[in-house]
């Protein structure tokens, strides 16, 4: 799992290429708390080129979801593929992580 | 313990028909014998079925990605890997040493090289802290399993059954029933990730559940037992998905809390009905309030509960649902059609636990009584 961090004016804009399991949820939780702690609280997950989550991957948005809001800020996913969609569905974390078409519009309200 | 030179036992993981000969050919001069596979399937396969004291592998092969294949081998083989790459990357290095490969060597090498690299790894004996380990792992799968049920609660007039295949030797799902006063407690759940963690984490979940048992209202239950789960969860960093229900074996109804599970079905005559979830899982929200929901089962029809690991093998959940209802309609009797649900994940494709339980009503006889 790659991942790059872009700094936006509004958000801190991460994007997550690979997949999302046991070995890649320890390094989005790094990225995230490294972000966080750099004083951006407002986070997007861009999943565009994520093909694949398990629970460990849900769990580590979970905790970065946390991390974000405990910071004063929030964490949005955005562009999500279909299998991590059925995850979100499944789980009911859609209520949650309700996902964004588009990072720029995850934050488009803040 | 190092096995002696002549029981050495070796798998070449390599798609090129040259490279592989070579590898084959230079590692057998060694006095190992040598199976071949031309695919990581294979591979893992031929490592499974053989053993193996030595395992060379390719890391770019036409199905499954080199990294992938050193995770898979780790979790049942304590073989020296010896990664074999074209792609002589720092970060593709570091990172198949942190999934347990022991050496790599960059194409083109020589034989020579090869053969002082294996001689070299051999000298340094697998540590008996990871057979100690190994012993441990063992145990826990032993002590895991016992916490399953054994046998089946008799219940008049239903059929119970459930089977639970973790992909690892210890895994975060599980299920458990008991008999009440007037009918049955079913739950499953799973727990996040793999591997020893969840397997604890799933401990503590199904010795909460047992200790609300005795709570007449179900959903009051439900929410005692997610309040004492929440704070342990929040703790370290984990979630699990529940499905709770209970049956009145009288009425044929079934009352159910679902968090965040999902794969809840009401199978009967017409097919399948995904049962909807009442919120997210336990441990992933804070101050969560589940809906419950209910169905009632008419003689024939089955409540069955899946965890996911069984989406694997199929596109999306409609698909899945659909191949359940049909298993369930084929094998009349539970454990079996428990079985044949987890059949339709063959078992060296899965990398998730598989868990199935089911209660059917018996149907009707055909003189009316019931």
């Amino acid at each position: 799992m790659q991942f790059t961090v872009e700094h936006k004016p509004t958000f801190a804009h991460i994007t997550g290429t690979g997949r999302l399991n046991m070995v890649g949820a320890p390094k989005l939780r790094e990225v995230v708390a490294e972000v966080v702690s750099g004083g951006s609280n407002h986070v997007v997950v861009d999943l565009g080129g994520t093909e694949f989550m398990d629970s460990s991957g849900l769990g580590a948005l979970i905790g970065c979801l946390k991390l974000a809001r405990q910071a004063g800020g929030d964490l949005r996913i955005a562009n999500v593929r279909p299998q991590v969609q059925m995850v979100l569905e499944l789980t009911s974390m859609n209520r949650v992580l309700t996902p964004y078409d588009t990072a720029d519009e995850a934050f488009r309200d803040a | 313990m190092t096995p002696s030179p002549q029981g050495r036992r070796a798998v070449v993981i390599e798609d090129h028909d040259d490279i592989r000969n070579l590898l084959a050919q230079t590692i057998g001069m060694r006095g190992f014998t040598v199976t071949t596979a031309a695919t990581g399937l294979d591979g893992l396969e031929a490592v499974r079925r053989d053993g193996a004291d030595l395992i060379t592998l390719d890391l770019n092969l036409p199905d499954l990605d080199g990294m992938e294949i050193c995770r898979r081998v780790r979790e049942f083989s304590d073989a020296y890997l010896l990664m074999v790459t074209a792609r002589p990357g720092e970060i593709d290095r570091l990172r198949g040493l942190e999934l347990g490969a022991d050496d790599y060597i960059s194409k083109p090498f020589s034989p020579r090289e090869l053969q002082a690299r294996i001689e070299a790894m051999f000298r340094r004996p697998r540590a008996r802290a990871e057979q100690a380990d190994a012993e441990e792992l063992r145990r826990a799968a032993e002590v895991q399993r016992s916490l399953l049920p054994a046998t089946a609660p008799a219940v008049p007039g239903y059929d119970v059954g459930g089977l639970c295949r973790p992909s690892r030797s210890v895994g975060g799902d599980f299920f458990d029933w008991y008999a009440t006063g007037d009918g049955l407690q079913v739950s499953l759940a799973d727990a996040m990730g793999k591997g020893m963690g969840a397997a604890l984490i799933a401990a503590t979940v199904r010795a909460v559940l047992r200790s609300a048992a005795g709570q007449p209202d179900m959903a009051q239950a439900f929410r005692d037992t997610c309040r004492h789960l929440e704070n342990d969860l929040v703790h370290s960093g984990s979630f699990v998905t529940l499905f709770h229900a209970r049956l009145d074996t009288a009425r044929g109804t079934v009352d159910y809390v679902d968090a965040g599970h999902g794969l809840g079905l009401h199978v009967h005559a017409g097919g399948a009905d995904r049962l909807p979830s009442g919120g997210p899982p336990v441990g992933a929200v804070p101050d969560t309030e589940w809906a419950s929901g209910s169905l009632r089962l008419a003689p024939g029809d089955a409540l069955v509960v899946v965890s996911d690991g069984l989406l694997d093998a199929f596109e999306d959940v409609e698909e899945a649902v659909r191949a359940v209802a049909a298993v369930v309609a084929e094998h009349p009797g539970s454990r079996e059609a428990c079985q044949a649900i987890l059949d339709l994940v063959p078992s060296d494709a899965a990398a998730d636990d598989v868990t199935a339980v089911l209660v059917r009503r018996r149907p009707t006889a055909p003189g009316g009584a019931l």
